[in-house]
């Protein structure tokens, strides 16, 4: 009975010096997802207020991270979280800040200049952003000027759409043998070959869609060895356009990981293609297409939404060919804003350094979606 | 001489049940049929048409029309399946035992959609009445086969025995 | 009294292993042949009454009968071809005998598969048609008949091939016409037919042109009327690809043709050249000076 009582008197007093600790001395995670600054982290340091900020942006704190801004009122707690959630639905809409870096640039006195690089999870991927941010001291503390970048507004306008649209009737279920039915569309492979990279095999290749209807459209392709036994089977998924319009190109990447081409004597390439409905719009434009070489070589353009309507995702492909034509990679890279109308968007693909003098020319494409339904 | 006679008899039935698979033949000759057909093809409707074979003869013996789903489809499949209904009705079970197959290649759809086969095949038939065997036969058929493709085989859908 | 023992063993398991020991044939007389679903009789000796079996995958049936006279099937009571074993079973006995069942001599039904469903205008033995020919008891009809294939366009004549059937199977290659259009592609056997309906579609784009012409900072990119080498238009909604090459730069749009034409506008480079195309076909080129 007493050491009874003695063991609850013990585990009591422990408990006590336990939440007192984890209290006064929290390690940085817990504070982090427990509410970010708390009472014991101040922004004493260009570096600590913008780690302070990043920690908000991670936790959707909007109101806090806005209060906390040096120049809050050249704009709107509204604006500021619309340029870091976007103006319309996209994939920074659904999207949340995993990690960020923070690198100092320039400090004096009483300013410094601070480069935010945000890794932002979105359903694709990871989207990088970049802000470059001004700091001010006021008083003992640091504060962020934050570079607003605003949306551009759209005219209020009429814009008549007749885009054409197809839909597709299938034949009933059961048994479907010598019954009329609607053909899948015709694609044909127009371009394929492998390399050998440090990562493995990749397969690279060109689909047209040569049929008069619209395709959704995959490939998968298998390594075979020497005496015709499958070594791997891999499909494309990212790298390609899925919905391909009559006439319409898209290129294909598909990659073997730790494969080596020396052990392959064929590969098998399985394309597939099946009728959905879609319409043959919008028309994206792509301004201003760059090759730039190395160093930091890449593919950069702007992205015109033609139409009139706001489209939340769009996928930039490009296909990098070399002088004799033949493709040599392919780059891609969703746009994590919206497309608005007639408003160009511009996109930076990096291309990687070793293919770069290899590059000759290359073709941009774009595919879009906006939610609530595929365009 | 007793003892040579003891063996031969001893040896017969023993032989009679030693040969459990089907002996198979299959003409090698190149059909005139309006599609190339490949190998792969060929061994692949071959070996699924055998396949069927086994799912007729387990489904017959124990009267389970879901045994032959897998392996054959359409106008053979409704057939079978409305025999062994019927046959479980009567309480008839049969047991189909197939001694040998000879199977030509004949026919390959111009659009891929059919392959068609004769199968000059060798099978003793046994009929059950309510458990009670009642009559047992060597039989020697020729069946006009037509294959038609599913997602992971070749299925059976007409299966039908046509003397030439 | 050992080699008495081992002969009879050995003697009734030889009876047993060999095939049909039970049955005794001659007793029983089943026609060779008989047509689905037609009447027929069995001769039958002894007396007394008997179980009388036909049994095959295709069908079974049983029934008790008085021996001693022609059993009557009537019509109507094996339909399904096939090989069947007959056997008559008594208590004390059991004869078998084989029956053949031919299907009926009149087609009654076809499965046609014509492919593809949908294909472009003007090329040769494109169009497939394989049909198979059945009875009214849908058993397969192996005899040789004649199948009439018809491919008819919206215009022009006809294409008509007639074939024989072999082990109940028949099939045809046809052209595809020159003008696109709803083809009505139709195979019949006796008084039977069966119509599939083939698409024809404008082949790739031919002879693709463009014009240019300034609007504000920007070109006006449009297309002539776009047809195929046999002058069919090639459908809305076909991809058309415009793009302008500029001081290392590239502008670009894919847009769909409207009504038989496509128009883009891109920006305005003097010095630009400027190029269409759709699919693997390329049209003109436009050197823009202005």
């Amino acid at each position: 009975m007493k050491s009874g009582r003695l063991l609850a008197v013990i585990l009591g007093l422990a408990t006590v010096a336990l939440i007192a600790v984890g209290t006064i001395w929290p390690v940085s995670t817990a504070v982090a997802y427990a509410g970010g600054q708390g009472l014991f982290s101040s922004s004493s340091t260009p570096e600590q207020a913008v780690k302070n900020l990043g920690d908000e942006f991670r936790l959707r704190e909007w109101s806090k991270a806005y209060e906390n801004l040096a120049n809050k009122n050249q704009f709107s707690e509204a604006d500021f979280e619309h340029d870091l959630t976007g103006y319309y639905p996209s994939l920074r809409t659904f999207s949340t800040l995993e990690s960020f870096g923070v690198f100092p640039l320039h400090a004096s006195a009483d300013s410094a200049d601070v480069r935010l690089d945000m890794h932002w999870s979105t359903v694709v991927g990871t989207s990088n952003t970049t802000r470059n941010l001004h700091l001010v001291k006021t008083g003992d503390a640091w504060k962020v000027e934050w570079p607003l970048f605003k949306e551009p507004e759209v005219p209020p306008q009429v814009i008549s759409e007749d885009y054409l649209r197809w839909d597709v009737i299938f034949r009933g279920p059961g048994d479907d043998w010598a019954t009329q039915n609607v053909d899948s569309p015709h694609i044909t492979i127009v371009d394929m070959h492998p390399v050998q990279r440090a990562e493995g095999v990749v397969v690279l290749g060109e689909i047209l869609n040569q049929d008069v209807v619209p395709a959704y459209v995959s490939v998968s392709a298998t390594l075979l060895a020497k005496d015709q036994s499958a070594i791997a089977t891999e499909s494309c998924f990212d790298k390609i356009s899925h919905l391909l319009l009559p006439k319409q190109v898209t290129p294909f990447l598909i990659e073997f990981p730790n494969q080596q081409l020396s052990d392959v004597s064929a590969i098998r390439m399985s394309p597939f293609s099946s009728l959905v409905s879609a319409a043959a719009g919008p028309v994206i434009a792509i301004n201003d297409e760059h090759l730039n070489p190395a160093p930091d070589a890449s593919l950069t353009g702007q992205v015109v939404n033609e139409s009139g309507k706001v489209l939340s995702v769009a996928h930039v492909l490009g296909t990098l060919y070399d002088k004799s034509g033949q493709v040599v990679w392919v780059v891609d890279k969703y746009i994590d804003r919206a497309l608005l109308p007639k408003t160009p968007a511009p996109f930076n693909i990096p291309i990687p350094e070793d293919l770069a003098r290899k590059i000759s020319s290359q073709r941009t494409v774009v595919a879009s979606f906006s939610f609530g339904g595929s365009v | 001489m007793w003892k040579l006679a003891l063996i031969s008899t001893l040896l017969l039935p023993l032989a009679a049940y030693a040969a459990d698979a089907p002996s198979v033949y299959v003409d090698p000759s190149v059909p005139q049929t309006p599609r190339p057909m490949e190998s792969q093809t060929r061994t692949a409707v071959v070996r699924d048409y055998l396949q069927s074979w086994k799912a007729l003869q387990t489904a017959f013996e124990q009267n389970r029309t879901d045994l032959l789903n897998a392996d054959f489809v359409g106008g053979a499949l409704k057939t079978l399946d409305k025999t062994i209904r019927a046959q479980s009705a009567l309480g008839i079970t049969t047991r189909y035992d197939d001694l040998s197959h000879r199977l030509q290649i004949v026919y390959y759809s111009p659009e891929g959609l059919s392959i068609e086969l004769i199968d000059r095949v060798s099978y003793t038939v046994q009929v059950f009445d309510h458990g009670r065997p009642v009559a047992r036969r060597q039989e020697h058929a020729r069946y006009i086969v037509v294959m038609t493709p599913s997602q992971v085989r070749w299925r059976t859908r007409i299966f039908e025995a046509n003397p030439a | 009294m050992r080699l008495h023992l081992a002969l009879i063993t050995g003697a009734s398991l030889l009876f047993g292993a060999l095939p049909g020991a039970f049955a005794q044939s001659g007793s029983l007389s089943v026609p060779g042949t008989v047509e689905a679903g037609a009447g027929f009789s069995i001769q039958t000796t002894g007396s007394g009454s008997a179980a009388l079996y036909i049994v095959g995958p295709s069908q079974v049936f049983k029934q008790e009968v008085r021996l001693g006279g022609p059993v009557m099937l009537p019509a109507g009571s094996i339909t399904h071809a096939g090989h069947y074993l007959v056997a008559v079973v008594t208590p004390s006995s059991k004869q078998t005998a084989s029956l053949d069942v031919l299907p009926a001599a009149e087609p009654a039904s076809i499965s046609f598969l014509a492919e593809p469903s949908r294909l472009p205008v003007d090329l040769r033995d494109a169009i497939t048609g394989a049909a198979y020919i059945f009875d009214s008891y849908a058993n397969l009809i192996t005899r040789p008949l004649p199948v009439s294939f018809k491919l008819s366009a919206p215009s022009g004549a006809p294409q008509v091939q007639t074939v024989t059937t072999r082990n109940g199977a028949a099939w045809v290659r046809m052209n595809s016409t020159p003008q696109r259009g709803e083809d009505t592609f139709i195979a019949q056997a006796g008084s039977i037919s069966v119509s599939r309906s083939v698409h024809q579609v404008a082949g790739d784009p031919c002879q693709l042109t463009m014009s240019a012409h300034p609007s504000g900072p920007q070109l006006e990119l449009e297309t002539n009327p776009v047809r195929d080498c046999s002058g069919n238009p090639v459908p809305d909604g076909t991809i058309v690809t415009f793009t302008e090459s500029y001081d290392g730069g590239l502008s670009s749009a894919d847009v769909p043709l409207k009504r038989g034409i496509a128009k883009a506008y891109l920006p305005a480079h003097p010095g630009g050249v400027l190029s269409v195309a759709s699919g693997v076909v390329l049209g003109n080129q436009i050197h823009w000076e202005k």
